[in-house]
Order: C-alpha cells, then sequence, then structure tokens
C-alpha cells in the first residue's frame, strides 16, 4: 500500500510541478529539481528512509531503460542531418567528452577526492539513466552521479547562453552539439529558443555522447583511476 | 451523436493500447540489451545495446518505425519523470552541504563551462569548413 503511494505521489508531484513550471518558465523550476527537493523534504518530514521509497519507486525506475532505447528513434529520424555534418557532429562530441571527463579528473584531483567519487564524476556530462548505468558498472555511486548530471544539466540552461556568447559560438549546429553534449536533457530543453535545428542537433548530440560516453567511461577509469 | 462519441472512444481505446504494446516492444529490446550485457559480462549499460539493436534493426526495416514511433514518443514525453527516483537518492548523500561536497559541486560546473566553450568552439569551426566543403 505504501508502495503504492510512493508511485502515484511521485507521478503527482512530477505532474503538478511541470503545470507550475509551464506557467512560468525559468530554470529554476526545473520540474526535475522542483519534483526532486519537494519529495526529499516530504520523506525527511515523515521519516521515511530512501530504501522505503524505492519499495515503490523503482517501479518508475525500471522504466528509464525502455527510455533509453527510445532514443533511437530520434535518433533514426534526424539520420539526414546527422549524415550531412557527421565529421563535425561525432568529433565535437568527442572532444566535449574528452573536455568533460579530463577537466573533472584534474580538478576532482587538485580537491583530493576519493576515488570512487571520481568513478562517480566520469560520466556526469550524459543523460542520467546512461550516466548512472556507466556510474554503477564502473565502480561509481550511482545516486551521486544523479546529482553531478543534474548540476551539469543546470549549468547548462543557467550559464550556457552566457559562455555562448563569450566564446561567439553563434551557429545553430554548434550551439546545438556542445549543449547536448555537455548539459543533456536540460541543455536540449533550453535550446528551442534557438530554433528548431539547434534543439534536435541537441537531442542527436545527447543520445551520441550516451553511446560514446559508454565505451570511453570505463576504459578512462580502467587506465587512469 | 451517440454513434459519433462511441467511435471516438473506440479511437482513443485503440490508441491507448497502441501505446502500451509499443512500450512492450520497446521493453523487450531494453532487456535484450540487458541480457545481452549480463551473460557476456561487460561492464556497458544494457540499455545503451537495447538503443544499438533498435537502430540498426529500424536502419535494415526490420523493425518497421510505425511498430515504435507512438511507444517512444510517450516515453519520451514524460522523460524526466523516470529519473526522479534516481535524484532523490541524493537524501542519502548528506554530506554534499559540507565545504567539500560545494567545491565539488562547483568543479561539476567549471567542468561544464569548459566543455561547452571548447566543443562549441571546434564544432563551429569544423561545421564551416564542412559546409563550404559542401558548396563547393
Amino acid at each position: 500500500m505504501l508502495a503504492i503511494s510512493m508511485i502515484v505521489g511521485t507521478v503527482l508531484i512530477y505532474y503538478l510541478m511541470t503545470k507550475l513550471n509551464a506557467r512560468f518558465s525559468t530554470p529554476l523550476l526545473f520540474p526535475v529539481l522542483t519534483t526532486t527537493i519537494l519529495i526529499v523534504l516530504l520523506l525527511t518530514s515523515f521519516s521515511i528512509s530512501y530504501d522505503t521509497y524505492m519499495d515503490g519507486a523503482k517501479w518508475i525506475d525500471a522504466m528509464l531503460g525502455p527510455a533509453v532505447v527510445s532514443l533511437a528513434y530520434p535518433l533514426y529520424t534526424q539520420r539526414g542531418i546527422i549524415k550531412k555534418y557527421k565529421f563535425s557532429i561525432i568529433s565535437s562530441v568527442v572532444v566535449a567528452m574528452f573536455t568533460g571527463i579530463v577537466s573533472i579528473v584534474i580538478l576532482a584531483k587538485l580537491l583530493n577526492i576519493d576515488d570512487e567519487i571520481v568513478r562517480s564524476l566520469l560520466s556526469k556530462s550524459i543523460t542520467t539513466p546512461v550516466a548512472m548505468q556507466i556510474s554503477e558498472s564502473i565502480g561509481g555511486f550511482p545516486a551521486l552521479t544523479a546529482v553531478f548530471v543534474i548540476v551539469a544539466g543546470l549549468t547548462g540552461v543557467l550559464v550556457g547562453p552566457l559562455v555562448f556568447k563569450l566564446c561567439r559560438i553563434e551557429k545553430s549546429v554548434s550551439r546545438g552539439i556542445s549543449m547536448g553534449s555537455a548539459s543533456h536533457g536540460f541543455g536540449i530543453s533550453k535550446l528551442s529558443e534557438y530554433g528548431e535545428q539547434a534543439l534536435s542537433m541537441g537531442s542527436v548530440s545527447m543520445t551520441l555522447s550516451a553511446v560514446i560516453g559508454a565505451f570511453i567511461c570505463p576504459l578512462f577509469a580502467l587506465f587512469f583511476i | 451523436m451517440a454513434l459519433g462519441e462511441i467511435s471516438f472512444k473506440v479511437v482513443f481505446m485503440s490508441t491507448y493500447i497502441r501505446i502500451v504494446l509499443q512500450i512492450i516492444i520497446i521493453y523487450m529490446f531494453s532487456l535484450l540489451g540487458t541480457l545481452f550485457v549480463q551473460t557476456l559480462h561487460i561492464k556497458f549499460p544494457g540499455s545503451i545495446v537495447g538503443l544499438l539493436l533498435l537502430l540498426i534493426t529500424l536502419h535494415l526495416k526490420i523493425t518497421p518505425v510505425s511498430l515504435i514511433r507512438d511507444g517512444a514518443g510517450f516515453l519520451l514525453g514524460v522523460l524526466p519523470l523516470f529519473f526522479i527516483p534516481a535524484t532523490v537518492g541524493v537524501m542519502k548523500y548528506p554530506e554534499l552541504l559540507s565545504v567539500h561536497g560545494l567545491l565539488l559541486i562547483l568543479s561539476v560546473i567549471i567542468s561544464t563551462i569548459l566543455t561547452i566553450g571548447i566543443s562549441g568552439r571546434i564544432c563551429q569551426y569544423l561545421e564551416n569548413k564542412e559546409s563550404s566543403k559542401g558548396a563547393v
């Protein structure tokens, strides 16, 4: 019974938060963020443990795999534009992946972070479901990875436009690619302001970086951490 | 009028059933990917194997797009909901609110800014080259 109320509660809060976000469109009301904060506050105030919550919520969590598989659909429908810019797209996504991994490992080493946490950091620029699976497969903490992924996503939404301005990144393909491969789904939600092409490039690069990251992160963890 | 209402209900129900059936098909791909990774003992997310499998079968026209379109569209439309259970897991790490934790979060922010800037610049450079090559 408690398990079912966890499922219903999560769906309900998420639904209300998307409504709220549609009403006042600001990145701070990003539904994943507001829903998470609200649920954490509710659970702690009723002293319900995360494990109890997951008894029900695991059924929602189980849909992550199929949701990732669904990403094949936009990748397939956008194969025309991918073919057109294949060299730029693939090299930029690979560059983004390495920039993200190398910079975070250097910063983490400077801060003397434990290896297990460094492993949780590697996949931070990849969309949450894949990032968590990568983190788990290389010996990180998936829940911690989810937090870093959200931080990377919010950074893209809040600071991305400023970076575009400072670095004079003006082409819609470049905006889409850089945002999608650094800030995944969150970044993409921001890209709709830059037009259709930036948006579709964003979803292409997010998916590609999930696929490429699934290969690179374990290799990097194997050799350098 | 009554007939119209009934046919509306039938169409509505059939869309609903189609989405559910398509999600089951997509779930099969996900399951296949997970099984693949587990049997071969590789450190690789099973869902990505499922994604690649679906992409290949779509490309080879083994899976018609119409067989997964509505299900995939539905799942992607509510995608953020599926990672809520994971993000709530942050409550297991209250130490993130310490100085060390906040520095870690700052590192993620810096790394993300570098990633956007560097990959964006490089992409713009390559894109200019690639599109000028196409124009000639």
